[in-house]
């Protein structure tokens, strides 16, 4: 089931990624670079919100005028940050989610890589937070609707008595305090945690890409910068709480889920975003699973000379005090709590070299699942079936076999657990020993290695710039790294098979060379409509399809308030008597129990019930004011309004109550709310 | 007859290092006595395959206390050790192919390659990381 998942997912994802790989060449293709590319777009994020914080009065009123003037007065600069810092973020959402089907769809969340995966998690709950209170701090309509949403959540959960939605209906509650809150929350809260979470969710990899290819970034910080200026995000006006905007652009990269809520009650949100997160974390250990064995040390044949603890992609292996007695300092220890069992420890090790025809093949480290004497074996076994005289052997990774086609190109192929996994002697055995005439190494496709480094160290051993290196000795007209230019333009592994035989010298030939390195003219065209692509999708979804708030026609009434009901029984005057017996300090006249009866509210429009709730005093020991906040919305027109309340819970008869004909215009906002001195409600239009 | 003897003088100080100093010439000499026996080509096959993955990882141990040390001539001693890697290779194939000419080649050249090495680069090596 996840195994046709994941099948289905690459059968749709590889034609973007061989079109990328034409375009950007596949040391450069972005989809190789998703988690550095988010990592520098938060970067970007950064230096532009700091500019922005420069400018930003963290006041009710000067929060939505400061971003004003940033945007329209200093638009050459002001402006274009806050464009810069809205898609930049909504683009490390995009580099997100690719970053994470990427991850699942080939496989590199299983095992030990369980670690990377799930700590990634919490890096969304981080991200996601910091979008919505970015939204919520520019304070215009669509600030007005983040607040009252956000609030409408948290309120759900049993963290605070009071309501905080109440806080966003009327404009004389909310204080500029609170917007000294929020450029806490988002500018220095969360983002503290985000890289702490980075740190964390990188931490047990070798060598992690943090930053991606210089030309990506610089490609990407133009096309963000183009659609800036292009297309500047803009605020959506004042906000007046006594209408509802009509329609508002949502940024759908972080507020998907906020349109649930005009339908959905808050629990069900939090369930779909705890429940996908929880499933989330559990992907790694869902079947099929795979048994690997972990890389063995043997000492006989370690010196400790750490080439295998430096070419580790997830720094499995630890050099550590000798343990045997023999003369050396260290030994190498696998830690198998983190190895993945690529053997690129075996393609690192000295040792492990093939011409050992009388004495155990028996390398420093070694892969049980294919050891290097089976290596050798499977090789002089393969070598028996090349005949004439353009023999070609070729060693694909285990992952990613696509050795279908090879049938008719008379080639052999040795299968390993990955490139990196042969050590560059095996291929001067190959050669020398006259086994072939030729050797493909078929890595991972598009040069995107599954165990992070095996393409790219092979490739730096055979150019010997790369420990161990091949020898000079072998003629690298005979190698092809179906990964590297020039073979990657060939396209499939039996394209390259063919172009390797033709350019193999013969007897009685002269060397033709590796094929001629076509010019790429796919360079511009794909990599401009690449560019042009992600900017329009980051434009478009930060603000369109449009959400209407409430349906055309429609008004919203609020009702909110708070209320504490009857104590549970009446106050009690203590005799004299009783009072003697209490300690002096302790002496009160009254004995008032503290535990109030829940209320009970009914709201109707036009003799129709919209809402009717008994609301549970608040408090651990139910001491504390019922809390009532329901938005509804209504036809808009005259209305006829009715609101009562009880405060004993229970009773069918109100003791407060009030009843009106309103004029209630389409689009507009009234809030119910309960005056405490006069102590009577009142119907507000601002 | 012993072709290269250890000197207390050839002692890096690394104890790893000196270690492998003294196996390799052990190796060596072994292969050179097998030549000198006239024995049987495989016995002499066998210990160069041996010398080739002891020379490997021994060079491969020394360039990382090299690199530890921040050895200022290591580039010119790692390209010291690629070509002699690539040298064991030369021989050992031309051994193979013909092991009565592969024998000559072998005497002249193995002592030579391996002092020589000694005598320049690794004293070199000697000389900067005593100073430590």
């Amino acid at each position: 089931m996840l195994k046709l998942l994941q099948k289905t997912g690459r059968w749709l994802f590889d034609p973007f990624r061989r079109v990328l790989d034409r375009g950007f060449g596949q040391q450069l293709n972005p989809l190789n670079f998703l988690g550095a590319l988010s990592i520098y777009f938060f970067w970007i994020v950064t230096v532009s919100g700091i500019w922005l914080f420069i400018f930003f009065k963290t006041s009710v009123v000067g929060a939505y005028e400061s971003v004003e003037y940033l945007t329209h007065e200093q638009w050459y600069l002001g402006g274009v940050m806050r464009s810069l810092h809205r898609y930049a973020s909504d683009a490390a959402i995009i580099t997100l989610v690719l970053h994470i089907i990427k991850e699942f769809l080939y496989d590199r969340h299983r095992g030990n890589r369980w670690f990377s995966w799930v700590t990634g998690v919490p890096l969304l709950w981080l991200v996601i937070p910091l979008g919505i209170t970015g939204y919520w701090m520019v304070w215009d309509q669509l600030g007005w609707y983040v607040a009252l949403t956000s609030a409408e959540l948290l309120d759900w959960l049993p963290i605070f008595s009071e309501s905080m939605a109440r806080n966003f209906l009327s404009a004389d509650v909310l204080s500029d305090r609170f917007f000294t809150l929020m450029a806490f929350v988002h500018l220095i809260g969360l983002p503290l945690f985000l890289v702490f979470g980075i740190w964390l969710h990188v931490l047990r990899i070798n060598g992690p890409r943090i930053n991606p290819p210089r030309v990506l970034m610089a490609g990407s910080l133009v096309a963000m910068t183009v659609l800036s200026l292009v297309y500047p995000a803009l605020s959506q006006g004042e906000v007046d709480m006594s209408v509802v905007p009509p329609s508002l652009g949502l940024d759908w990269y972080y507020l998907l889920v906020y349109p649930l809520m005009k339908h959905w009650s808050p629990g069900w949100v939090w369930a779909l975003l705890t429940g996908t997160s929880l499933l989330l974390c559990m992907v790694p250990w869902l079947p099929p699973m795979k048994g690997k064995s972990t890389a063995e040390v043997d000492l006989e044949n370690c010196n400790g000379c750490a080439r295998c603890a430096d070419d580790c992609p997830f720094g499995a292996i630890i050099m550590e005090p000798r343990s045997d007695g023999m003369a050396y300092e260290t030994e190498a220890v696998v830690d198998s709590g983190l190895c993945m069992s690529c053997g690129i420890c075996t393609g690192s090790c000295p040792t492990a070299t093939p011409f050992r025809r009388h004495t155990a093949l028996s390398p420093g480290i070694d892969s049980p699942d294919l050891t290097a004497a089976l290596l050798r074996e499977k090789i002089l076994e393969a070598a028996e079936r090349l005949q004439g005289n353009h023999r070609i052997m070729v060693f694909t990774c285990r992952d990613n076999v696509r050795s279908t086609r090879l049938k008719d190109t008379q080639a052999v192929v040795v299968e390993i657990i990955c490139a990196g996994q042969l050590p560059p002697s095996f291929i001067d055995f190959v050669l020398s020993r006259n086994l072939a005439d030729g050797v493909v190494l078929a890595g991972c496709p598009g040069g995107d290695c599954q165990y992070r480094f095996g393409a790219e160290w092979t490739s730096e051993r055979i150019a010997r710039q790369r420990d161990p290196q091949l020898r000079k000795r072998v003629d690298n007209s005979r190698i092809a790294l179906g990964w590297q230019e020039p073979w990657s333009v060939c396209g499939d592994l039996a394209a390259i098979v063919t172009a390797l035989r033709e350019s193999l010298p013969t007897a009685t030939e002269a060397v033709h060379g590796p094929p001629p390195g076509r010019t790429n003219r796919w360079k511009i065209p794909v990599t401009a409509f690449t560019y042009l692509t992600f900017a329009v999708i980051v434009g478009y979804l930060s603000v369109w399809p449009r959400f209407q708030l409430i349906d055309d026609g429609r008004a919203m009434i609020s009702l909110s308030f708070s209320h504490a009901g009857q104590r549970i029984r009446e106050c009690r005057k203590l005799t004299q008597e009783e009072l003697n017996k209490l300690p002096p300090n302790m002496r009160k006249p009254d004995d008032c129990p503290r535990e109030r009866l829940p209320i009970r509210v009914v709201f109707s429009a036009n003799g129709e019930t919209l809402y009717e709730a008994i609301k549970q005093p608040a408090g651990l020991w139910k001491d504390g004011s019922s809390n009532v906040y329901k938005r509804l919305t209504v036809q808009g027109g005259s209305q006829h309004l009715f609101i009562g309340m009880n405060e004993t819970g229970e009773s069918p008869d109100f003791d407060f109550t009030l009843e009106q004909e309103v004029e209630l215009a389409p689009g507009k906002h009234l809030v119910v709310e309960f005056d405490d001195i006069q102590q009577s409600f009142v119907f507000k239009q601002e | 007859m012993t072709l290269l003897e250890w000197k207390p003088a050839y002692a890096l100080g690394i104890p790893s290092v000196d270690h492998e100093h003294r196996e390799l010439i052990g190796m060596i000499n072994e292969v050179y006595e097998h030549m000198a026996e006239a024995s049987d080509p495989v016995a002499i096959e066998s210990c160069l395959e041996d010398i080739y993955a002891g020379v490997a990882s021994h060079f491969a141990l020394e360039e990382r206390h090299m690199r530890e040390a921040k050895y200022e001539e290591f580039e010119a001693h790692k390209d010291q050790h690629e070509d002699l890697l690539d040298e064991i290779r030369d021989m050992m194939d031309a051994f193979t192919d013909d092991p009565q000419s592969g024998r000559e080649t072998l005497q002249k050249s193995l002592a030579d390659w391996f002092g020589n090495h000694f005598a320049t680069f690794d004293a070199r090596l000697h000389h900067s990381l005593g100073d430590h």
